[in-house]
């Protein structure tokens, strides 16, 4: 290891601790900064009609007490930190008495499951064919390219909504919604599965659709920009054949859009949110969502914090990876 | 007389735009160069001296289309040849290319010994990875270029360092003809003056049996070359010897540019710059008659249709204009009275 | 300027970008002036299907013509004997074995059918046999309906209406010859797109919506775009410490990625304060940071400019060197990245509305809420009712479609080395 590329690590380890540390503090302070108390929202649901005031207010203190809220703010401060460290985040509000890692716990490998397979496949996909794009341009840039964009211009929801309607509402191939069918029971078992990989299908090609788009049309103007470097005009005077100068500008090409598959897996659970609340589909989106719906700050602040934790992980690890990688960062990094 | 190397008779090529236009750039070019000789094209951009390097490949992909005219390299007609067979037998070992911009030759992913292992395998030439290493570690040492740099990739080494890699990637192979477009211009003078000292040192090392060498830097090809050559608007205008062309100057073009520019002589201390007017043609719709007419301050109404042919005036000196030598060299010797 | 005016309309995908969403605009703007009515009044039922709406009422009460349509006879037997009708009557047929050759339910049969249904259906027989298919007391109860409703229908011939009560009541005849104007209809209501959940006019509604989003997008935008530039300019030409922070700032921005900070600020707003105004200026301050970004880099490789370092030691201010010496010379981009931001911003709105995070009104219409409200009363599953949300997408997707081709139009003219 180079003098530079101790430096840079360096650097970078210093930047994650101090921006993990901020998203901390953003994760804790802006949601308890919203107007209105959540406890009178709570014990307003649970209490009998006929309470007497003093009851409420014993209810009110009871649950101020479970979620800690009578402590001051920088007591709540270290028991939220606590509770993270500890990986409970504290409990739910809107499903007391759960703790919000079960609720995470619940929805997260539903998620992973859906979401993992989806971005490589729909990465995959996309760069193949961003790239076949590039290198077949004719055809493809006269009338596939104004198409291409405008199918591209659909906003997520709006093609998972389109999928939804169209093969599970009108041509019934595909179930509504969930994971699978409500009666069964999760296990090993063939019906199981066989309902688990039918309910699969349709959340799992929105997102592959949406991923195509992003990367295909990301791998076209790169493959292009490489096809036009000099680097092709000489590699084809030295007498190379055209197949191996196509590896190249494809590897060069590619290498960038690591990036974008680094950080769909990094923002997973963001991006799983529009998927998974259209198809109802029990992941972490799922949940995400309905704490949002039920003010269930706990959740949101563990979901956030995961979030960006998974990001910032993810562009750290990018961060190593490129160094080694491509030489292009290494030598623009290590300066 | 030596035997010549290279010989092109009438090449002429065009491009083809977006909208079907044929653009010819290089018009009916005809040129020769002795083994062991080296030949300088000058003209200002755009004047196809870069399109004339292409041309002389052999190998032509859109929008560079060959139309007519023969390239013979040590007798062999190459323009006739399917493009694969070119592309095995001709480039890199008949005729090899250095390109313009160095800094982005190479590619910036692979490292220059993977890259000359690439090189080889695109020839078939039976090498074991082992012997392609000794080969290229040897010529590096050869044309004193550090062994360290087959290790690296492109974007590791400074920019004079990679102009010289590219140069001795491209003459792997020993070519016969090498092309040069601009190899130095945007190097800093130390580094021109080695890649320049590089160049000939593989000539005079017989690495490499010709050379053609494009610039518009006329005092560098006065240095490095045996002969110049003069193009415009996709014709050659005038040939000589380097001496020849950067004293005693005959077209008006020529003579244009030589006075555009200083040549590091004794006796050039107080001699005036003086600046063509006007801009090369659009070779879309190429003028008439002469093609420098239009910005030529000798023209006469004659000059603007009538085809100019290409004469021989002395040996090895040949020009394109309507009024004789003589003629020009009065006019010449009374402005320089002035 | 006015050469890179003309050089920008010649960009055929400019141009086509510019056309689509000055006719969005130039809609938003007029429609208004011709339905005049409350975009937000709702007008009956939810989910009604697009359509052309006429009083029952109000028709007896006008003037009729005699028309006569050859088909119209068979346009009513169509209408009045479904398409279910006719294959359950033909699987009943095969069921029995009677010769269904040259027989299907196409309109010019129906006659056909109906006449040899007339001539085998028999609800002792049915109940005797138990024919394949019909054996079960619901398919045979379900085939005497129909029987029923069949016979029924085929009686009418003339209708008589009457209107008012006891002794004023006058009886009209209604023949089968007899139409109405539309236009003289005292109501009638063309919905191109139906009723959406509220019962509102969803082309209406549409339209005001779009106008709303477009606005939200443009304050959005110019709220990014105004922040990005400012530090943009300011770290990349101040630099120093300055630089520093103002990127400190911004790399917090990109890690946490910008919907978590759009949910995490959106909450600690309040419900009550969540207006559109507000949701565009939380979408404006959370996307300002890649136009800092790049502003900045562009900014850095300006600033030791020659006509830079002249301005500087002419001793001209800050501002100054910053108006004159380096804002035209990234004006082109900046215009360029006005235009994604307001196009992010009108998505950015759809996608936080449509996760319950829009503004927290039915008041005003945005184009999330209405897929959001579209979501929420089942116009995808239960209702299935395209109409209330697949415009809506539509118009999203023309919206980013139109300001993403400008983009690119403007990026070809800008860097003509992307025009290959």
């Amino acid at each position: 290891m180079t003098k530079g590329m101790k430096k840079y690590f360096k650097k970078k380890i210093f930047w994650f601790i101090i921006t993990f540390i901020a998203a901390v503090i953003l994760n804790f302070i802006l949601p308890r900064m919203m107007p209105g108390d959540p406890v009178n929202a709570i014990v307003g649901k649970s209490i009998s009609p006929g309470a007497t005031p003093e009851q409420v207010q014993e209810q009110i203190e009871f649950y101020k007490h479970q979620f800690g809220l009578d402590k001051n703010l920088l007591g709540q401060f270290f028991d939220f930190v606590k509770n993270a460290a500890k990986g409970t985040f504290g409990i739910s509000y809107s499903q007391y008495p759960r703790t919000v890692s079960d609720i995470i716990g619940a929805g997260v490998w539903w998620t992973v499951a859906l979401q993992l397979p989806a971005i490589l496949t729909g990465w995959i996909l996309g760069n193949l064919l961003g790239a076949l794009a590039a290198y077949r341009r004719g055809v493809f840039d006269k009338v596939l390219m104004p198409l291409s964009l405008f199918i591209s211009a659909i906003p997520a929801f709006g093609a998972a909504v389109i999928l939804l309607v169209v093969f599970a509402v009108n041509l019934g191939v595909a179930p509504v919604n969930g994971a699978y069918e409500p009666g069964l029971v999760p296990g090993f078992n063939a019906k199981f599965i066989a309902s688990v990989i039918s309910h699969y299908q349709l959340p799992f090609w929105s997102i592959v659709l949406i991923a195509i788009g992003g990367q295909a049309v990301g791998m076209r103007s790169m493959s292009i920009y490489e096809l036009n470097a000099d680097y092709v005009k000489y590699s084809r005077f030295l007498g190379i054949k055209d197949g191996r100068i196509v590896r190249y500008v494809f590897r060069n090409a590619m290498l960038p859009q690591v990036t974008g598959l680094a950080m769909s897996i990094g923002t997973m659970v963001g991006g799983a949110l529009v998927a998974e609340t259209i198809f109802s589909y029990p992941g972490l989106g799922m949940a995400m969502y309905s704490a949002i719906t039920q003010s269930d700050y706990p959740v949101i602040s563990a979901c956030t914090l995961i979030i960006t934790l998974m990001v910032l992980i993810a562009s750290f690890c990018l961060d190593i990876i490129y160094a080694f990688i491509d030489p292009r960062v290494k030598a623009a990094q290590f300066d | 007389m030596a035997k010549k190397i290279l010989e092109v008779k009438q090449l002429t090529t065009k491009y083809i735009t977006r909208q079907g236009e044929d653009v010819y750039s290089v018009d009916h070019v005809s040129l020769d160069i002795e083994e062991g000789k080296s030949l300088g094209i000058a003209g200002e951009s755009g004047c196809g001296k870069s399109t004339l390097a292409l041309s002389l490949m052999g190998y032509y992909f859109p929008p560079l289309h060959y139309t007519s005219g023969e390239i013979i390299v040590d007798g062999k007609n190459i323009s006739g040849l399917d493009p694969d067979t070119v592309r095995k037998t001709v480039l890199g070992s008949d005729v090899a290319y250095i390109p313009q911009a160095a800094m982005n030759a190479l590619n910036p992913t692979r490292k220059v010994g993977k890259f000359i292992e690439d090189v080889m395998k695109a020839h078939e030439i039976k090498m074991t990875k082992a012997e392609v290493r000794e080969m290229a570690e040897q010529r590096f040492k050869l044309v004193g270029l550090p062994v360290e740099a087959l290790d690296k990739y492109s974007v590791e080494l400074s920019g004079g360092m990679r102009q010289r890699v590219v140069i001795a990637v491209s003459t792997i192979l020993n070519p016969k003809v090498l092309i040069a477009d601009e190899p130095s211009s945007a190097l800093d003078v130390t580094s021109q003056k080695l890649v320049i000292k590089m160049m000939k040192d593989m000539m005079n090392m017989g690495l490499v049996k010709s050379m053609i060498f494009i610039t518009h830097e006329l005092p560098l090809l006065y240095n490095v070359t045996d002969d110049i050559m003069v193009m415009y608007a996709g014709q050659i205008v005038e040939r000589g010897s380097a001496h020849d062309m950067v004293f005693d100057p005959v077209h008006p073009y020529s003579r244009g540019l030589m006075n555009s520019i200083l040549v590091p002589e004794e006796g050039n201390r107080d001699v005036k710059l003086t600046a063509i007017p006007g801009t090369p043609p659009n070779l879309k719709h190429p003028p008439a008659g002469c093609r420098f007419a239009e910005r030529c301050r000798y023209a006469k109404p004659a000059c603007f249709y009538s085809v100019m042919p290409i004469t021989e005036f002395a040996p090895g000196r040949t020009y394109r204009c309507n009024m004789s030598v003589d003629e020009l060299r009065e006019v010449y010797a009374r402005e320089d009275a002035e | 300027m006015k050469h890179t005016l003309k050089n920008i309309f010649h960009s055929p995908r400019f141009v086509v970008g510019f056309t689509i969403f000055m006719i969005m605009l130039l809609t938003v703007l007029i429609y208004p002036y011709i339905i005049t009515r409350d975009p937000l009044a709702g007008l009956g039922k939810q989910f009604l299907a697009p359509g052309t709406y006429v009083s029952v009422y109000d028709i007896n009460n006008t003037g009729t013509y005699r028309v006569e349509l050859p088909d119209a006879a068979l346009k009513r037997m169509e209408s009045s004997v479904p398409m279910e009708d006719r294959e359950t009557i033909l699987a009943f047929l095969t069921a029995k074995g009677v010769d269904v050759s040259g027989l299907d339910t196409s309109n010019d049969k129906v006659d056909d059918l109906l006449a040899l249904w007339k001539e085998n259906y028999d609800e002792a027989d049915v109940k005797a046999n138990k024919y394949e298919g019909f054996s079960t007391q619901a398919k045979r109860k379900a085939l005497k309906r129909m029987d029923t409703r069949l016979n029924g229908d085929q009686s009418a011939a003339a209708m008589t209406v009457t209107s008012g009560e006891g002794e004023d009541a006058v009886s009209k005849t209604v023949a089968d010859t007899d139409y109405v104007r539309v236009d003289e209809v005292a109501n009638a209501i063309t919905l191109p797109l139906g009723t959406d959940n509220f019962g509102r006019d969803t082309l209406t509604e549409l339209v005001k919506a779009t106008g709303v989003s477009l606005v939200i997008g443009l304050i959005a935008g110019t709220i990014a775009t105004l922040l990005g530039l400012t530090v943009g300019l300011l770290a990349g030409y101040v630099g120093g410490i300055v630089d520093d922070i103002l990127m400190f700032i911004a790399n917090l921005f990109t890690v946490i990625p910008g919907f978590v900070l759009l949910i995490l600020i959106y909450y600690s707003v309040g419900q009550e304060a969540r207006g559109a105004t507000t949701c565009a200026i939380v979408i404006g301050v959370t996307s300002w940071v890649w136009t800092a970004r790049s502003v900045r880099s562009q900014v850095i490789s300006l600033r030791n400019r020659d006509h830079v370092n002249l301005s500087k030691l002419s001793g001209h201010s800050l501002i100054r060197i910053v108006t004159t010496d380096i804002l035209p010379y990234i004006a082109s981009y900046v215009v360029m990245a006005f235009i994604l931001q307001v196009s992010s911003g009108i998505l950015a709105e759809a996608q936080l509305s449509l996760l319950g995070l829009g503004p927290k009104t039915t008041d005003v219409p945005t184009l999330g809420l209405m897929m959001n409200w579209a979501k929420l009363f089942g116009a995808y599953t239960s209702s299935n009712a395209w109409w209330a949300y697949f415009p809506v997408i539509l118009v999203i997707a023309l919206t980013s479609f139109s300001l993403n081709l400008m983009n690119t139009g403007l990026d070809q003219v800008f860097n003509p080395t992307l025009r290959d």
